[in-house]
């Protein structure tokens, strides 16, 4: 196991990449560090691998520190983004160098080279230089150069983010698989949420240097710490609508600034609901936990569709309700115009609160919807 | 505002053509998306129609008025390119109003389009800033803002969201989604991302090796695509293509998929007279599913499940080949796991198995 304890990272002066953060890296665990460009993502791996020296904070390997261990002691396979691979010598050379270095023999090579780039689709790449590569190519020789050997522990940064969408979709399956049987501790860096749900054991959500939530793909999906976990992941991201509350009798019923009424809560299910003056109250859908209502449903909310999106098996359309917008995904087919009034509904227990953008409670998963 | 047509456009480099000889009309104020992979000749489609460069045959009208000859300059076109290059010396304030004060527009009009466009698009607190501090979504906005303020003919717009997260790429997307819609804009917008390209436009132009292959609405490009290439390039999980074999025998029309022989629809038959014996089968991952509901079904071996949360892909080994398919997220089958995978037998897709070379989409 890898930890970081209270670990920070300063550039220069002013530029901090890791505000103090806790992660551990379990054995034999796939995890995904999650966030937007500048987060912090690729810090974090550099600092697994010794390659970038926290400003403070420790780095342990089992419990020990490694922070005087360089990077060629750490056993840590690194895929970076950019490549980095050697340009004189072929994909096949490139690939079968850190095999060659650690002695391994020459039939032992050759059947790790077959594999990896058989599952990469690089095969018929094996006698070409880097050189000659497109950027997706040579991605996916980094890639391979990073998994073909044993290793401690893979960091890999964005390691498919250059690839077109079919080739993406077929590695990120035989990485999960490989990692699976190959009991890998992999730490795997995405801007995109579906990887990061796809490939994840857990997921780390970090956002300008802090991590806002850790956990399985189910909890930070779910269970999302805040409202920034909860609009980062999930795609389309999660909708807002701005509630004030109305304390009933055993419930609390939330109604938008006009009074439209938008859920009710048990009270009970709102221990976590301070009494806060400037409070902002906000409830959270996922755009396939709202729908378009028919006639005779009950508790609908009216608004405007705004834009509406096609993406061939699914429309989403964003309605406007007051000043915020809500994704609803519509079926392929459904005719939707802009500027059309429509009406909504969703389950009106099962939404996720949040009180200045702390969570305080969250839908039941969908079951059988 | 502006139509635009071409006729017969060609760009050659040298004795490489990079496009084929291609017929387009856009209507005024329509939102157009050329999807395609690199080098399928969408680029050099679009900096002609900007005037970067030349013609090699063919024309281009705007408005019925040939422009081939008119300079860049003059076609009032406005572009965003991915290599959003900023003027490093100058704050984003001046960036933005850069193409407003070379036009020679006085300073109370600079200033109430600058801090317009910056409100919408989110730019405020950046206005006093140079960019050298920018992340590259915000120089990406600035770039977009610069572009636009210039309240152009026809904009042009070169794939200016593909490298943002999850969140941020749906922000755009509706931003420019809303920005045509309440201006009006000819929009073209060029892109290799097909969800892009579905989400956005009003039509979409799939091109690959310097050719149109369809130019249609999303739906029909994503519900009858007219060739494997344009089946293989649009959807998001990727649509699933098997070989197999045409059969025409005392049972009647049949294909056999990795020797597992399907009745075929009578829909399809007159396709799978057509194409003789080599065939191309096709289905979508959202048209499969676990289970042998299906009069079209396959046996196969679960190689691995993806939850996605909100749905599951599971990966599927039918023989050699391995399809995907989305599945509701409680349903969770075993690594190696004997399963029958069921065909909507309304859209399967079926194709020449000549069509496979060309649906592989070489490398980007």
């Amino acid at each position: 196991m890898y930890e970081l304890q209270a670990v920070h990272k300063r550039y220069g002066l002013s530029k901090v990449a890791l505000r103090k953060i806790d992660l551990e890296v379990r054995e034999r665990e796939f995890l995904v560090i999650y966030g937007p460009a500048g987060a912090g993502k690729s810090t974090i791996l550099n600092i697994l691998a010794g390659i970038t020296r926290p400003t403070s904070g420790e780095v342990l390997r089992d419990g020990v520190s490694i922070l005087r261990v360089p990077p060629e002691k750490r056993d840590a396979a690194m895929a970076f983004e950019n490549y980095a691979l050697y340009s004189h010598i072929s994909v096949g050379e490139n690939l079968a160098f850190p095999l060659k270095a650690r002695g391994m023999n020459r039939a032992e090579i050759e059947a790790r080279v077959k594999r990896v780039s058989g599952i990469l689709g690089i095969g018929h790449l094996l006698d070409r230089r880097p050189g000659f590569l497109s950027g997706g190519q040579r991605q996916r020789v980094a890639l391979g150069r990073a998994i073909i050997r044993p290793a401690d522990i893979y960091l890999l940064d964005e390691p498919v983010g250059h690839l077109d969408a079919k080739l993406r979709h077929r590695i990120r399956a035989e990485l999960k698989a490989l990692a699976a049987d190959l009991s890998a501790t992999v730490v795997f860096t995405t801007t995109s949420s579906r990887e990061a749900l796809a490939l994840g054991d857990r997921v780390v959500v970090l956002n300008t240097g802090r991590i806002e939530q850790a956990g399985t793909p189910a909890e930070v999906y779910h269970r999302p710490a805040n409202a920034f976990v909860a609009s980062f992941v999930g795609d389309p991201p999660m909708s807002f609508i701005t509630v004030l509350p109305r304390k009933g009798e055993g419930r609390v019923s939330f109604v938008t600034g006009d009074g439209m009424p938008v859920a009710s809560l048990p009270a009970a299910a709102l221990e976590r609901l301070r009494e806060e003056e400037s409070s902002t109250l906000q409830v959270g859908f996922r755009s396939n936990e709202v729908r378009l209502a028919g006639p005779g449903d009950p508790g609908t909310l009216r608004g405007t569709v705004n834009v509406v999106e096609n993406l061939g098996y699914v429309k989403i359309a964003l309605v406007g309700i007051g000043a915020d917008q809500v994704s609803v995904s519509v079926p392929a087919g459904t005719p939707l115009a802009v500027g059309e009034t429509v009406a909504i509904t969703f389950p009106r227990d099962a939404v996720h609160l949040f009180q200045n953008a702390r969570a305080v409670s969250h839908a039941a998963p969908l079951a059988g919807a | 505002m502006a139509s635009i047509r071409a006729e017969n456009l060609v760009k050659r480099y040298g004795n490489v053509r990079a496009v084929h000889g291609i017929d387009f009309d856009i209507a005024d104020g329509e939102f157009v998306a050329i999807l395609g992979p690199s080098g399928c000749g969408k680029s050099s489609t679009m900096r002609m129609i900007a005037g970067l460069e030349t013609i090699s045959e063919g024309s281009i009208y705007f408005d019925g008025k040939r422009i081939n000859d008119v300079r860049a300059r003059d076609r009032n076109v406005a572009m965003s390119f991915e290599s959003y290059a900023l003027y490093p010396t100058i704050t984003i304030y001046e960036n933005i109003a850069f193409p407003l004060r070379s036009a020679g527009m006085e300073n109370g009009e600079i200033d109430r389009r600058v801090r317009d466009i910056a409100e919408k698009m989110e730019l405020v607190p950046l206005l006093g800033l140079k960019p050298h501090g920018l992340s590259s979504g915000q120089a990406q906005r600035v770039g977009l803002a610069r572009a636009l303020v210039r309240k152009p003919a026809v904009f042009l717009l070169d794939e200016p969201i593909s490298h943002l997260d999850t969140r941020q790429r749906y922000r755009m997307r509706r931003f420019i989604k809303s920005l045509h819609q309440e201006f009006s804009y000819t929009m073209i917008y060029v892109t290799h991302d097909q969800e892009e390209a579905l989400a956005l436009a009003d039509r979409v132009i799939v091109m690959s090796d310097g050719e149109i292959q369809q130019m249609d609405v999303p739906d029909e490009v994503y519900a009858r695509p007219r060739n494997a290439f344009v089946a293989g390039f649009v959807g998001e999980p990727p649509i699933n293509f098997l070989d197999c074999t045409v059969k025409d025998d005392a049972s009647g029309w049949s294909i056999e998929i990795q020797g597992q022989k399907l009745a075929l629809p009578q829909r399809l038959h007159e396709t799978a007279q057509r194409i003789g014996s080599g065939g191309l089968a096709a289905i979508r991952p959202h048209f499969l599913s676990i289970g042998a509901q299906s009069p079209l079904t396959l046996q196969g071996r679960v190689f691995l499940t993806e939850e996605l949360q909100d749905q599951n892909l599971i990966f599927v080994d039918v023989g050699e080949a391995r399809l995907t398919l989305v599945a509701h997220p409680t349903i969770v089958p075993q690594r190696g796991e004997a399963v029958p995978v069921s065909i909507d037998p309304d859209q399967l897709l079926l194709f020449p198995a000549a069509e496979l070379s060309k649906a592989e989409v070489p490398d980007l």
